[in-house]
């Protein structure tokens, strides 16, 4: 009697086992979802940012002066051309170039100007998205329990983002957008 | 842009998350987006807009001081879930989906990208405590996330653990700057006066510490009056208030937003002596813009907002005596009001919903996914009838290249 008790126990376990890794690999597929459409998202945000920067290389060398435009398109075809770790580096100089950059820019059209500062406010949104969804996932992928039953083992774990995008501007109380950066 | 608001708390009843919602939705309408509003209300009838669907009534449970709506059920989800289909949205806003809300209901049904705000900022909250991690499966889901505070954003990195961008509360600046006010004469043409906005019986709104400053005032301004705007209980507040300042009080009572607006474009200094629990102060960021100088307790929402006080005098909470000094002081020193009443409105325009919107905007379009594509409804059993206990007591759906 008490063996099929047992067995009973050990089934129920079994199951709710079964329920909870079942719901956890929803949780998981869930996140790298959001994670995969989070880097589309920087990652084409980035590109505009590089393309933007480009075009203001190209188009606008008077403006910008003939030294800072070979600068500034050297270092967006260089954030173009760049993978994985480097990419930050690369992504990294092509913001401080453009930081570099005299907020009014006499002689640029304004439409090109707006987009670019729009850009950049969207590239801190979407950096800033992407590493909450990397956090997330690492959070409950380094639980001790999807650990354990090695859910997701064969995936790797998402890398965090890190460039300076003077994220203060997006994390300020109020809108610091247009001062400089403390 | 479709764009669906969530808005967790009753709209028929006044509360600062409901005007977030309701002021937002506004401006995004001005700039040509859709705009659609999913709230609970205290009756169905009270909602009269189009383009606000009921959500269902909510049942009323003590949290954090005041009253939180619990909403949860197959009767919500089932609305939830139409409102989603005809919405058709390209994206949907829920705020303070960290409570059992209509807000974490479509955390759980929606499918697409998914926006957040939150607005709490107490972090002795335990209602949160116990419910953030239960929720936070179905929060997971949140593409982006912002919060209106940086006291906001610390709640939501230390019990829901996420990041958030900050974006605060906005207020129509040009609606407080501009119009006539109360008396239709100027500013201080009928002596000096002291303007006070909130719900005057909670004590931690700190009226009684504002009356007793009023003792110091008057004896050096004779003239001065206190305006008090809000509701409460009247008996209650002439008590408080005593024989002797009688005569220095007008009890305006609960006022539409225009009166608001034009009480405080007629007071000479605005008071905030709250003691506790403000998460933001957008009352003051209010008074800024219809340029009356402000003086505050040092709340940490206060100080920042008003500049770390820069934009405003901030006295110790709870210091009748202190307060009553600020007071007499700024009403006898007309050169430092038009000063603070210039930089306040500078620091007002930064929080103008026009701009805010903007940047709001900014956020919807990051989490908008490359190709497009609407919030749909997600299979009808995958929510449950009760509210979410943390560990998996359903079965688990398995999808599979559907999204």
């Amino acid at each position: 009697m008490t063996s099929e008790v047992w067995l009973l126990i050990a089934a129920g376990v079994l199951l709710l086992l079964l329920v909870w890794a079942g719901w956890t690999l929803t949780r998981l597929r869930r996140l790298a979802v959001r994670v995969q459409r989070a880097e589309a998202a920087l990652d084409a945000q980035l590109r505009r940012r590089a393309g933007l920067a480009e075009e203001l290389a190209r188009n606008h060398p008077a403006a910008l002066g003939e030294e800072t435009a070979e600068r500034l398109a050297a270092a967006a075809a260089d954030a173009r051309a760049s993978r994985g770790g480097d990419r930050e580096l690369a992504e990294n100089a092509l913001g401080q170039e453009l930081r570099r950059l005299s907020s009014d820019l006499p002689g640029v059209p304004a439409p090109l100007r707006t987009d670019l500062a729009g850009t950049l406010t969207r590239v801190a949104l979407a950096r800033r998205f992407y590493n909450d969804a990397v956090r997330d996932t690492r959070e409950l992928r380094g639980r001790r329990f999807p650990r354990w039953v090695g859910l997701h083992r064969s995936r790797p774990l998402p890398r965090y983002f890190d460039i300076d995008d003077r994220i203060g501007s997006v994390t300020k109380d109020a809108d610091t957008a247009g001062r400089p950066a403390r | 842009m479709r764009i669906g608001l969530v808005c967790p708390y009753r709209w028929d009843v006044p509360g600062g998350v409901q005007y977030h919602v309701r002021d937002l939705a506004e401006t995004l309408r001005g700039m040509g987006h859709h705009v659609e509003v999913l709230t609970p209300a205290e009756r169905e009838e009270s909602i009269t807009d189009p383009d606000i669907t009921f959500a269902g009534r909510t049942v009323p449970v003590p949290y954090n001081g005041s009253m939180a709506s619990i909403q949860f059920g197959p009767v919500s989800a089932a609305r939830v879930r139409r409102w989603l289909r005809d919405g058709r949205f390209d994206v949907v806003h829920v705020h303070e989906p960290s409570t059992p809300s209509v807000s974490l209901l479509v955390c759980m049904i929606a499918r697409g990208p998914i926006v957040a705000t939150f607005h709490t900022a107490t972090t002795r909250s335990k209602m949160l405590v116990v419910l953030g991690p239960a929720a936070r499966p179905w929060l997971e889901r949140i593409a982006g996330r912002i919060a209106v505070s940086d006291f906001a954003r610390r709640v939501q990195v230390e019990h829901l653990g996420g990041d958030a961008v900050i974006i605060p509360n906005g207020v129509h600046v040009g609606f407080f700057a501009e119009g006539p006010t109360l008396t239709g004469r100027p500013r201080g043409a009928d002596g000096p006066t002291i303007g006070f906005v909130g719900r005057f019986d909670e004590p931690r709104k700190g009226l009684p510490v504002l009356l007793s400053a009023m003792r110091t005032v008057v004896r050096e301004h004779p003239t001065a009056r206190l305006l008090v705007a809000g509701r409460g209980d009247a008996e209650q507040l002439w008590s408080l208030v005593g024989e002797d300042l009688r005569a220095h009080v007008t009890l305006l009572g609960e006022v539409p937003e225009a009166e608001k607006a034009a009480l405080l474009r007629s007071i000479d200094v605005y008071c905030a002596p709250n003691l506790l629990g403000e998460s933001f102060g957008v009352i003051l960021i209010e008074a800024m813009a219809a340029g009356a100088p402000v003086v505050a307790s040092d709340l940490d929402a206060f100080v920042t907002v008003l500049d770390d006080g820069a934009a405003g005098v901030v006295v110790r909470r709870d210091d009748a005596a202190q307060l009553g000094r600020a007071l007499a002081d700024l009403l006898a020193d007309p050169v430092r009001r038009a000063e603070l009443s210039a930089r306040g409105s500078a620091v007002a325009a930064r929080y103008d919903w026009q701009l805010l919107a903007r940047r709001i905007l900014a956020v919807y379009e990051t989490v908008l996914p490359a190709g497009g594509g609407t919030v749909t409804a997600g299979p009808d059993d995958d929510v449950p009838g009760v509210p979410p206990t943390g560990t998996a007591a359903r079965p688990p759906r398995i999808r599979r290249g559907h999204r």
